[in-house]
């Protein structure tokens, strides 16, 4: 009797996630354009729910709405944005853009569709303990690889912006 | 009525193309490193989706969550990227106080 | 056809159930906040010496409903450069994570919302939200004070989510299992988890004190500083939604604490009644909300550089060693209890020792009028 709800919020996730794309290419005030982006990865969170893998959605919104919509906030804020008058669609770059989005995305999306096969249940008693398990047993070494990156990154964010104090 | 793979593939498509249009249209830098992490996301999305395929290779088992191990890493790299971008954007905002990247074509100065 | 409760259609049921569920929590919350408003003020002002509020009703009981009925019927003044979707949608976001995770708080054995399998994960991730409600509330104030609190706000919370976050993960090392119920259930009887893991309390507890900008870390807004921070512009009855979510966090950051250190809903007579653990739950919780109010009347305010300085070069360092010691102990160990117990309580030791010891320097002298640095010993207090 709720059949109908699945592909409903699928279609609300999907709004949402295209959407707030298109706004965030598209507007021109900046701080719009990061809570928007910020909305589409909530909706992002959604469709992974959706898909069954809720460890994966709860840890999209923790980094990306909790942590890079925030420093992206920062990076707009620390930096003076000048609203040039010139009008989106008259860079140079424009006629490559629509053929980009005509040539390739057209097609490619046409071809997304033909996939029918359906999505698996997700596991029993949730994703959390096969990923886990997965993640530190037979991918242990990327994962430590990638905390070191990490590390990497912090060092270099704060060698980069560091005054030199004279 | 189940949501068939296609439909999540094509909207991580579409998401990526849109991001890729924005990187290349937009002149703002942060405005550009909010459209390279639109389409990490797109690319998030398509990997989850097709972990949970029926019959993937890998024998279906439900306990195959290659997808998600995937996902976990991009999200690492995408938040290190993300760092390491504004710090270089505020950096060369020091230099020469714009965003615009049309007027920071230099690399001296 | 099946038939729901009170022979309702099941559809119907089940929307009346979340609407209920919804209209029950924030009625818990609201309620919950003007307790908490007038336990504070009552508290503050007996460690004060003074009296509190004592006029309005017996001992003084209805001034928190004073207080709300004149914010309801102050002017809604917004200033005219303000952003207006997001002047008026920022206390909606710090509001609602606040209120979205009482879902999983574990008030008895058959009364939570929801057993997620992840429901701490859920929790933090719901924290990590009002960051960004704060952020937007301070840019768009149009104020430079503003912004200046809400980035200082900001910087101050990401920075502690990682304590928090990292003591948390020291106690779901220990009991295996992110759920709260599943926590609640790993400590019977009074071997509460807080005898085996002192150091993660205490680097959760130091660190929601930050997250929730409660005293000695409330200085974004204080009203000394910066004149009250991200709040400046926002009066009435938004001011007043800022301060029910301020309220709502801090009995939730209790209630963590309550659940993962002290037990949850154990308590005397909680298997012959089970209803009677919303009663220890609830006495659980409020004992550390008033840990907190106590807290705020005694200690003074840290500076912002202070409170950076705090949390990563002490508070991260020592639940990263507590981390790694407790997960090489679960590992070495079949009955982990009593390594964990004495690795940490060494931790907290060190800690409490080790952080006047290093500024001992600092401690024991202090510069004179003329520049001339004198060691508190020469100093006679009489001519």
């Amino acid at each position: 009797m709720f059949d109908f709800l699945e592909p409903l919020f699928f279609l609300l996730l999907a709004t949402g996630v295209i959407g707030a794309g298109i706004a965030v290419v598209a507007l021109r005030r900046i701080t719009a354009q990061a809570l928007l982006m910020a909305l589409s990865f909530a909706s992002m969170a959604g469709m992974f729910l959706l898909l069954g893998a809720e460890t994966i959605a709860l840890f999209q919104v923790l980094i990306y709405v909790g942590a890079i919509t925030i420093l992206i906030l920062f990076g707009v804020m620390f930096t003076k944005q000048d609203d040039r008058g010139y009008g989106l669609f008259f860079q140079q770059q424009t006629p490559w853009a629509a053929g980009l989005v005509v040539v390739v995305a057209l097609p490619v999306i046409a071809l997304a569709f033909t996939f029918k096969d359906p999505v698996t249940p997700s596991p029993k008693g949730g994703d959390l303990i096969p990923l886990a398990a997965s993640l530190f047993t037979d991918y242990a070494f990327p994962f430590e690889v990638a905390s070191v990156l990490l590390l990497a990154a912090l060092v270099g964010a704060i060698v980069l912006v560091k005054r030199d104090e004279p | 009525m189940n949501v068939p793979l296609g439909a999540f593939i094509a909207v991580s498509a579409a998401l990526f193309f849109i991001g890729a249009a924005g990187v290349l249209v937009r002149r703002n830098a942060v405005v550009i490193l909010m459209c390279v992490e639109l389409m990490l996301n797109a690319s998030n999305l398509a990997l989850v989706a097709f972990g949970r395929r029926a019959g993937q290779l890998g024998a279906g088992n439900p306990l195959d969550q290659r997808g998600s191990v995937f996902v976990v890493f991009v999200f690492v790299i995408a938040a290190a990227e993300v760092a390491v971008g504004l710090a270089i954007i505020l950096a060369a905002y020091r230099n020469r106080p714009t965003v615009n990247v049309d007027e920071i074509h230099q690399m001296k100065g | 056809m099946p038939i729901g409760p009170f022979g309702i259609d099941p559809v119907i049921w089940a929307v009346l159930r979340l609407v209920i569920a919804v209209g029950l929590t924030v009625f818990l919350v609201l309620n919950g906040a003007l307790a908490q408003i007038f336990l504070e003020r009552k508290i503050q002002a007996v460690m004060q010496d003074r009296l509190g509020p004592y006029h309005t009703g017996p001992y003084g009981l209805l001034q928190t409903f004073a207080d709300a009925i004149k914010l309801i019927g102050k002017e809604d003044i917004r200033a005219k450069l303000t952003d207006a979707p997001f002047f008026l949608a920022a206390p909606a976001i710090v509001f609602s994570p606040m209120v979205a995770s009482f879902v999983v708080l574990p008030f008895s054995s058959d009364f939570v919302g929801a057993n997620l399998n992840v429901g701490l994960l859920y929790l933090t991730t719901l924290g990590s939200m009002t960051v960004l409600g704060i952020v937007i509330a301070g840019w768009a104030s149009n104020n430079k004070y503003s912004l200046m609190g809400g980035l200082r706000s900001a910087g101050q919370l990401i920075s502690y989510e990682v304590p928090q976050i990292l003591g948390l993960v020291t106690v779901v090392l220990y009991v295996g299992s992110l759920s709260m119920v599943d926590i609640t259930n790993s400590q019977p009887g009074l071997l509460v988890n807080v005898v085996i893991l002192p150091m993660a309390f205490l680097t959760y507890c130091i660190a929601a004190l930050a997250e929730t900008n409660r005293n000695p870390f409330d200085l974004p807004e204080a009203e000394s500083e910066l004149v009250a921070g991200f709040l400046t512009e926002y009066s009435g009855m938004r001011w007043a939604i800022f301060f029910l979510s301020e309220y709502g966090e801090v009995t939730i950051v209790s209630a963590i604490m309550a659940t993962l250190w002290f037990g949850g809903w154990h308590g005397p007579g909680v298997d012959a009644v089970p209803a009677l653990g919303i009663l220890w739950f609830t006495l659980k919780t409020y004992g550390f909300v008033l840990l907190f109010m106590w807290i705020r009347a005694t200690l003074p305010r840290l500076r912002i550089d202070q409170l950076m300085g705090f949390c990563w070069k002490v508070l991260i360092p020592l639940a990263l060693v507590n981390i790694m010691a407790s997960a090489t102990i679960i590992l070495a160990f079949a009955d982990p209890r009593l390594p964990l117990a004495i690795v940490n309580w060494l931790l907290v030791a060190a800690l409490v020792v080790g952080l006047p010891f290093t500024q001992r320097r600092r401690l024991l002298k202090f510069r004179s009028r003329t520049g001339e640095s004198v060691a508190m010993r020469d100093v006679r207090l009489s001519p």
